[in-house]
């Protein structure tokens, strides 16, 4: 009898596993509770729950089928308070990318249409832990620090001069998660971008901003080898929500539940 | 057989389990009315924060939205009632650009205080800031949830980094806006003589 129990208790087990994984939604990698090192924190690690992640950045072609139920979205259509002037300036009409970048990541962005976009798709955007912390992902390991040859190749990839048109997504390497394109393809938004205090701002708050003041040969930062999270950081402390740029895409997160 | 029956019924909880979770969520927004149909709003343009769909709380327990605060410049300020020095000051500056004012100068503006702590901003809690900040009973105080206060931060151009003690790092800003909804002016800095924004009211009002 008492291999019936286990045989029994073994497929349940399986059934659960197996529903567990599948639980992941189509497009996403779930990238497991853990922390990751901001800049500014000494070594003092951040931990960031468990949560899903768009394995590509949002095309054009995918932006192009939100906007047919968002029409407010709409180059023609969408209101200053939510986008500068070049939002969507790559598109050839109202309506339509280069039909050669139906696959590459849209760019000319705001971070108001990123925030709705993943709405609507019932996601949301990645906060900044969250995105650095896939971002700190290798091709085979978690810690990419640990991976030979890793940064030279992100710091490669930033270092490249941007093409006229924009490769398509997943045309760079997946990392450890299976995620593709953190390096080298776009900056993307995240949620709370706006966490950065600039150093005008920080002299009459407390001001962890303190800890990167000097950013360029701060000893405060957590890992001086990380130059591509500088730039991303010194980016962030620069936009504002409206703002668009050529080489600014998002991709979406969820929270895993 | 209990024993069996025991494991079916775990076997059948954890299936159901795990298929519930799979269920998709259906998108929660994609109702967009303020872009799709025009709005009973005259003359609002596309710059103006009666555009944003977010519902607020006030202290009085109201809810509000922005297009709510049409008809009146407004002087608002994103701040936190738990927040130990710079919001207390920035709320002083906001009393002295109000005793700035002239009585019938006064009536015509709005003062407004939105927190960037919804968690903790209860009504209760914004209740009890107010009172010890003697405000005005016309001065309103706002908080939402998470999602509203960012886009009201990014909205005014406000930057708020959470900090692990539940406080925040803010820039500390007075905004004004027009009777129409559109930011007219920001103040950036603490303890700053209220001239210029005086004479920005004055001509908003005028």
């Amino acid at each position: 009898m008492s291999i019936v129990y286990r045989i029994l208790f073994s497929s349940a087990l399986l059934v659960a596993a197996f529903n567990l994984r599948a639980q992941t939604p189509a497009g996403m990698a779930m990238i497991p509770e853990g922390n990751y090192l901001p800049l500014y924190a000494g070594n003092n690690r951040t931990s960031v729950a468990p949560f899903y992640i768009d394995k590509h950045p949002v095309t054009n072609g995918e932006f192009l089928k939100f906007l047919e139920s968002e029409p407010g979205w709409k180059k023609s259509a969408v209101k200053r308070l939510f986008a500068d002037e070049g939002y969507l300036k790559h598109w050839v009409s109202d309506g339509m990318y280069r039909s050669a970048e139906k696959n590459s990541p849209v760019v000319n962005i705001s971070w108001f249409a990123a925030k709705k976009y993943c709405e609507c798709q019932g996601k949301r955007l990645p906060t900044t832990a969250e995105w650095e912390r896939v971002a700190e992902a290798g091709w085979t390991v978690a810690d990419g620090s640990r991976e030979p040859g890793f940064n030279e190749w992100i710091l490669a990839m930033a270092s490249k001069p941007a093409p006229r048109s924009l490769p398509a997504v997943g045309t760079t390497k997946a990392n450890y998660y299976g995620v593709w394109d953190m390096h080298g393809l776009v900056w993307e938004w995240t949620l709370d971008f706006n966490s950065i205090m600039s150093t005008g701002e920080s002299r009459a708050a407390t001001g962890s901003g303190d800890g990167l003041f000097c950013a360029g040969g701060s000893a405060t930062s957590g890992d001086v080898s990380n130059y591509a999270a500088f730039l991303r950081y010194a980016l962030r402390s620069s936009l504002k929500a409206g703002h668009v740029l050529q080489n600014l895409g998002f991709r979406c997160a969820a929270d895993k539940k | 057989m209990k024993k069996i029956s025991r494991y079916f019924i775990l076997l059948l909880a954890v299936t159901a389990l795990s298929c519930s979770q799979m269920k998709q969520e259906a998108p929660s927004c994609c109702s967009t009315k303020q872009h799709e149909s025009p709005e009973p709003l005259p003359a609002v343009s596309g710059e103006s924060l009666f555009l944003l769909d977010s519902k607020w709380e006030t202290y009085r327990n109201d809810t509000l939205k922005f297009e709510d605060l049409a008809g009146k410049p407004v002087v608002a300020a994103m701040i936190f009632t738990n927040c130990p020095s710079a919001c207390p000051r920035i709320v002083a500056d906001m009393k002295i650009l109000e005793e700035g004012l002239t009585t019938a100068e006064r009536e015509q503006v709005r003062f407004l205080l939105i927190s960037m702590d919804p968690k903790r901003d209860n009504p209760e809690q914004m209740q009890k800031f107010a009172s010890d900040h003697r405000l005005n009973p016309d001065w309103i105080m706002i908080r939402s949830d998470r999602m509203a206060t960012l886009e009201m931060a990014n909205v005014l151009g406000v930057r708020i980094n959470p900090l692990d003690d539940g406080g925040f790092d803010h820039s500390n800003t007075i905004h004004i806006l027009n009777k129409t909804g559109e930011i007219a002016y920001q103040q950036h800095g603490l303890a700053l003589e209220p001239t210029e924004l005086l004479k920005q009211i004055r001509t908003l009002i005028n």
